[in-house]
């Protein structure tokens, strides 16, 4: 059962991953990219960590992906910007690309998979809870979350500054129309 | 499930706290209709002044608090207030600045606020996650306060650039520290390093993957070649007291955090990494010096020369020694003088000649403006490490740590690489003493239009947030300008106490920060 979802999984996360990139219309790319996320979320449930996979498809395969249907759906149809490459870019970030994914490939066939026979790591009951990771933030990483959350503090006001500015003009600019 | 709350040592975070605290005070302050932006600015000074008081009162300290996410000792310490001075020039340099007005002078110090605490987090975090999370801290400000200046299309691609770029480096940090994790099985720098000697992971291929994809991220962040290319872009789009900022504070603690995890976290592979970044180190010195013979915009010239600098810098790392360590902070430290003397009479002329930041602009000021042509002076030739100036001392330490380290042939590529610099930090000081000034350009040209705003919404917005005039003489500026120089002379006369902090400091990185 569990070799089963993990193949449909993989291959759902890899697949999606894909299409992400190999798609033209960017509407689909992304609707292949909730594919992705979700499949990560099903890997994520096999590891035993149920609140990152429910914050997973919450979170991105949710609330983050109805804004980028959003956006692709307002600026969706638009011609394709010409960009000019830099001579020879292309075949480079393809050796380069290549060359990442043989050293990562190695990485992760010479230890990693090491651990492919064996059962696992022994996990705690309730590791990956909801309240094993609410216990984690309280606790070690409790610097971390309080950083994180004036993080999402600062990253409002930098939202408000880029935002207000464009919107006061426009409503100015209505004022001065109408 | 039980909850063990971690013991929280509330002397040792004092710093953080008083950094909440005054974003939490220029928040509320800025939104009170009678506070000025004097008021704010005033408000952001005395924050950043407590919170160095109270970094100073925990020198000395050696200890893990909260979990053993963070780690206050003399180098954390040293990489703070670092920043901290270099903040407080930049509130100093931004009163008047045109991108503090659009975006609102409250919103802009709360940034600017954000991003300190962003390196406070950074400089002390001995934790894969306070790491991540302080670094992102660090950025996500800066790439708002980078395209904060929205009538200037730089500006705007300045600010996108780097946050492209920016968010390309942390996903491969955290790509690496992921694999680190996954090797060690643990986020703590002090078990990491456990783990590296007790199981024998050394030649882990898993664990180098990750050590390798970690320090690509951080080279992103620092701008060291060949992982540069957004830095000339970035520095000369963004407001120019961002770019202060950005070249000094971000520098300092990056390089400090890296220190921290190379050393307190990685320590057991320094036979591995330390090759590398000396291959990091002479590429960035001579890509950095050969880029920035020939460019007519001063902010990029100093984008190319702080990729140099990054090259020197990293000598410090390379040789893993406390010598070393001690070298990087002292460097860090007279460079954050340097380059503020130079950026605060850019700052001034910037605004009076009309010629942007061209080399142009600051074409025979020896004459008409001494009092910015003498402190640009000084930190150019402070950077260059001409004897008299910190810079000098500075270089002379990286050079003998690097001989002591058996790197005898990257003292000679820095040596090398400060001959060519002259190339071009000489030509800075030609056009200042030695060009005469050149006839203003039409300085009355109309505002320039939101930067992919409708030009109708232009209209009327035009003109009513001018930037009040007169504002060529600002005495903070020069008095900016003028107290980095004066420093920058004095220690390099009189180097004894920094040469003390900066071993102090040296020595705390050696340590092991336990379990």
């Amino acid at each position: 059962m569990k070799e089963v979802l993990f193949w449909i999984g993989a291959i759902g996360a890899i697949g999606g991953a894909a299409a992400v990139v190999a798609l033209r219309n960017p509407f689909y790319s992304v609707l292949a990219l909730i594919a992705h996320l979700v499949s990560i979320a099903g890997l994520f449930l096999i590891l035993q960590a149920e609140f990152i996979a429910a914050a997973q498809v919450v979170v991105y395969a949710g609330a983050v992906m109805v804004l980028y249907v959003f956006v692709a759906a307002y600026v969706g149809g638009i011609e394709e910007p010409k960009l000019d490459a830099i001579p020879g870019q292309r075949p480079l970030a393809f050796l380069v690309g290549a060359a990442i994914f043989i050293e990562l490939s190695i990485a992760i066939v010479a230890s990693g998979l090491l651990a492919l026979d064996s059962g696992g790591p022994e996990v705690a009951l309730g590791f990956g809870s909801p309240a094993g990771v609410g216990k984690l933030m309280l606790e070690r990483f409790l610097i971390a979350f309080e950083a994180a959350s004036l993080l999402l503090l600062i990253a409002a006001i930098g939202a408000v500054v880029l935002a207000e500015r464009r919107r006061r003009d426009e409503s100015d600019a209505e004022e001065a129309l109408g | 499930m039980t909850f063990n709350q971690p013991t929280i040592d509330y002397a040792g975070l004092s710093p953080l706290i008083a950094l909440v605290a005054t974003l939490c005070v220029v928040i509320i302050a800025s939104i009170i209709p009678r506070v000025g932006r004097f008021s704010v600015a005033l408000l952001t000074l005395i924050g950043f002044a407590t919170t160095a008081g109270l970094t100073i009162w925990q020198w000395g300290a050696s200890e893990n608090l909260v979990s053993n996410a963070l780690r206050i000792d003399d180098i954390g310490s040293m990489a703070i207030l670092i920043a901290l001075l270099a903040a407080a020039g930049t509130v100093l340099l931004s009163l008047r600045e045109p991108a503090a007005y659009t975006a609102g002078h409250g919103a802009y110090y709360a940034l600017l606020i954000g991003s300190v605490m962003g390196m406070v987090v950074l400089a002390q975090s001995i934790n894969l996650i306070s790491f991540f999370v302080g670094l992102e801290l660090l950025s996500i400000p800066l790439y708002v306060l980078c395209g904060a200046a929205v009538r200037r299309k730089e500006s705007l691609e300045s600010g996108l650039k780097y946050l492209i770029v920016g968010s390309l480096g942390s996903a491969t940090l955290l790509y690496g520290f992921a694999l680190i994790y996954g090797a060690t099985g643990s986020t703590n720098f002090g078990v990491i390093a456990e783990e590296l000697t007790s199981a024998q992971l050394a030649s882990d291929t898993l664990v180098l993957a990750g050590v390798a994809m970690a320090v690509v991220g951080i080279a992103f962040k620092l701008s060291l070649a060949p992982f540069h290319q957004w830095a000339p872009d970035v520095y000369e789009g963004a407001p120019t007291p961002i770019t202060a900022f950005m070249a000094v504070a971000t520098k300092a603690v990056v390089f400090v955090a890296f220190a921290r995890l190379l050393e307190q976290g990685l320590g057991e592979l320094s036979g591995i990494w330390s090759d590398a970044l000396a291959v990091l180190a002479v590429i960035s010195i001579v890509i950095g010096n050969v880029g920035a013979i020939g460019q007519r915009s001063i902010k990029r010239l100093l984008g190319y020369s702080g990729i140099a600098q990054g090259g020197y810098i990293l000598v410090g790392l390379v040789v893993v020694s406390t010598e070393g360590a001690g070298a990087m902070i002292f460097y860090l430290a007279v460079y954050a003088l340097a380059n503020l003397a130079v950026f605060a009479p850019l700052v001034a002329r910037e605004r009076e000649s009309g010629f942007g930041d061209d080399v142009n602009g600051i074409a025979g000021i020896g004459r008409t403006r001494p009092w910015l042509a003498w402190p640009m002076t000084i930190g150019v030739l402070s950077m260059i490490g001409l004897p008299g100036t910190a810079g000098f001392i500075g270089k002379l330490f990286l050079i003998q740590a690097a001989v002591d380290g058996d790197y005898t042939w990257l003292a000679v590529v820095v040596v090398i690489g400060t001959v060519v610099s002259l190339g071009y930090y000489l030509r800075l000081l030609s056009a200042i003493w030695m060009e005469p000034q050149p006839d203003a350009p039409n300085t009355q040209s109309p505002m320039p239009v939101i930067a992919g705003g409708a030009p109708e919404a232009d209209a009327s917005a035009g003109g009513r947030e001018e930037v009040p005039p007169g504002s060529s003489r600002c005495v903070l500026v020069v008095g900016t300008g003028v107290i980095c120089a004066a420093a920058t002379v004095l220690l390099g006369i009189y180097p004894e106490q920094l040469i003390q902090w900066a071993t102090e400091a040296g020595e705390a990185i050696t340590r092991a920060v336990g379990l």
